[in-house]
């Protein structure tokens, strides 16, 4: 009967959590929230500084290892924050992305698809990356942490994106163009 | 009234699987076939399944072991064309994005062999319950087809939640109808396959396994065939552009560098 008890519970859970994946969908179609209002703009530059191997190599060079490990902590942390913010302005521009595929215009809907596979890529890419942050996080004063990045075969894909940044410049409004990188 | 051969109980049995008929006709008849061929299937064969399983248990000419006969040639066929369907709704929901097809596919694959090892193991552990091998075996395989359904379709759900993908309504609706009967369906049989469960609370499980399937059926009504309510907009704040408030091409670009970097370091 444990057996049974045990399926039964876990039967439960399961339709609680599709439910909940089928209200959180209603209640997103019926929303009135601007999704653009949604994004979180990210600062590129301190991003680009926080993982600059150059301003690692100088912080090792510099600092005693002890202090090292616990800044190098620190930047891991903050790096890991920007990553989440860049994953959910990616999943907030699939939803953009999703909702212009509706669009008539033959042009718009095949502009928001690329969109659409952009983010998507980039909230697939943010994954991967905040659990490498996630290891080094745990042996900050290992440099080893960077030579599986290198072979990494997420990359291969990740080629695509540049050309599908022509198609992106069509997705945006001139009128008012969103902003999801603040600049300094 | 919640016996076996009362009149709910056939009205349970017969009404689902004649509206299923009648939905796969409507399918046939809207060109929705060719969009969902393998649910169009599951709709077809299961409800003809389900009626002759129904034909054989109220004819008295048909032996009880005939009658298990037709009811395993069911369910056989119901959970191959179940799993089927299961590939079509991720075809549905993530086919068309290249960036997570893949890593989709080899995620649910993995799920799906995880799934099939804890189903051998629930039956391998499954006591016996003193019932006919032919009986008992179809529990179990009730039980396990709805275990790997309900893991399966989860893992959809959530997949798509975790990237913010919306399943356009039809496939949502399929998924979420094909579900709930899977959620339900394991409970029940979960129970009813571990013996030991007495004959009235048999017969509450069975008319609640119907009436779940009744509302499944319902739930596959509404999706497929009743057309989404349009969003309306006051008439002094015409539809926002489609595109309105998208990025510009340089910060998505930036950003992507930027993990591109941080994933070479």
């Amino acid at each position: 009967m444990t057996l049974a008890i045990f399926l039964v519970v876990v039967a439960a859970l399961a339709l609680l959590l599709i439910f909940r994946a089928a209200l959180t969908r209603n209640l997103q179609i019926s929303a009135k929230v601007s999704l653009a209002a949604q994004i979180q703009p990210i600062d590129v530059a301190a991003f680009r500084n926080l993982i600059d191997p150059g301003e690692n190599a100088y912080l090792r060079h510099r600092l005693p290892a002890s202090e090292f490990r616990s800044v190098q902590r620190e930047r891991l942390r903050a790096t890991a924050c920007y990553v989440q913010t860049a994953g959910r302005n990616a999943a907030v521009l699939i939803r953009m992305g999703q909702n212009a595929l509706m669009s008539n215009d033959v042009r718009t809907a095949d502009a928001a698809r690329q969109l659409v596979d952009n983010a998507l890529l980039l909230r697939r890419n943010t994954t991967f990356v905040l659990f490498r942050i996630y290891v080094a996080m745990a042996w900050p004063n290992s440099g080893r942490i960077g030579a599986p990045l290198m072979q990494n075969p997420v990359l291969q894909d990740y080629e695509r994106l540049n050309g599908t940044a022509m198609l992106l410049g069509r997705l945006q409004n001139p009128a008012t163009p969103l902003r999801i990188s603040a600049t300094i | 009234m919640l016996q076996a051969h009362s009149f709910l109980w056939h009205y349970l049995w017969v009404a689902p699987n004649v509206v299923l008929l009648f939905l796969s006709f409507l399918l046939w008849k809207r060109g929705l076939r060719e969009q969902f061929p393998v649910f169009f299937a599951l709709a077809l064969l299961t409800s003809l399944g389900h009626l002759a399983v129904y034909t054989a248990d109220i004819a008295p000419m048909v032996s009880a072991e005939n009658f298990w006969r037709t009811n395993w040639t069911s369910l056989v066929v119901e959970g191959l064309l179940k799993f089927a369907l299961v590939a079509e709704i991720f075809a549905h929901a993530f086919g068309s994005y290249a960036s997570v097809a893949r890593l989709g596919k080899r995620l649910i694959r993995g799920v799906g062999v995880a799934l099939v090892l804890a189903a051998a193991l629930a039956a391998a552990y499954t006591p016996q319950d003193g019932l006919f091998g032919i009986v008992s075996g179809a529990h179990i395989l009730e039980r396990t087809i709805y275990l790997i359904a309900a893991g399966l379709l989860l893992f959809i759900f959530l997949f798509s939640r975790y990237f913010n993908l919306q399943l356009d309504r039809r496939t949502f609706g399929i998924a979420l109808g094909l579900s709930v009967s899977a959620c339900v369906h394991l409970a029940t049989w979960a129970i009813m396959a571990n013996g030991k469960v007495p004959n009235s609370v048999r017969h509450d499980l069975d008319f609640l396994n119907m009436g779940t399937y009744h509302l499944c059926v319902l739930i596959w009504f509404y999706y497929l065939l009743v057309p989404e309510r349009m969003r309306k907009y006051p008439p002094m704040n015409p539809p926002p552009h489609p595109l309105a408030g998208v990025p510009s091409e340089e910060d998505l670009d930036a950003l992507n560098q930027e993990m591109e970097r941080l994933l070479h370091r």
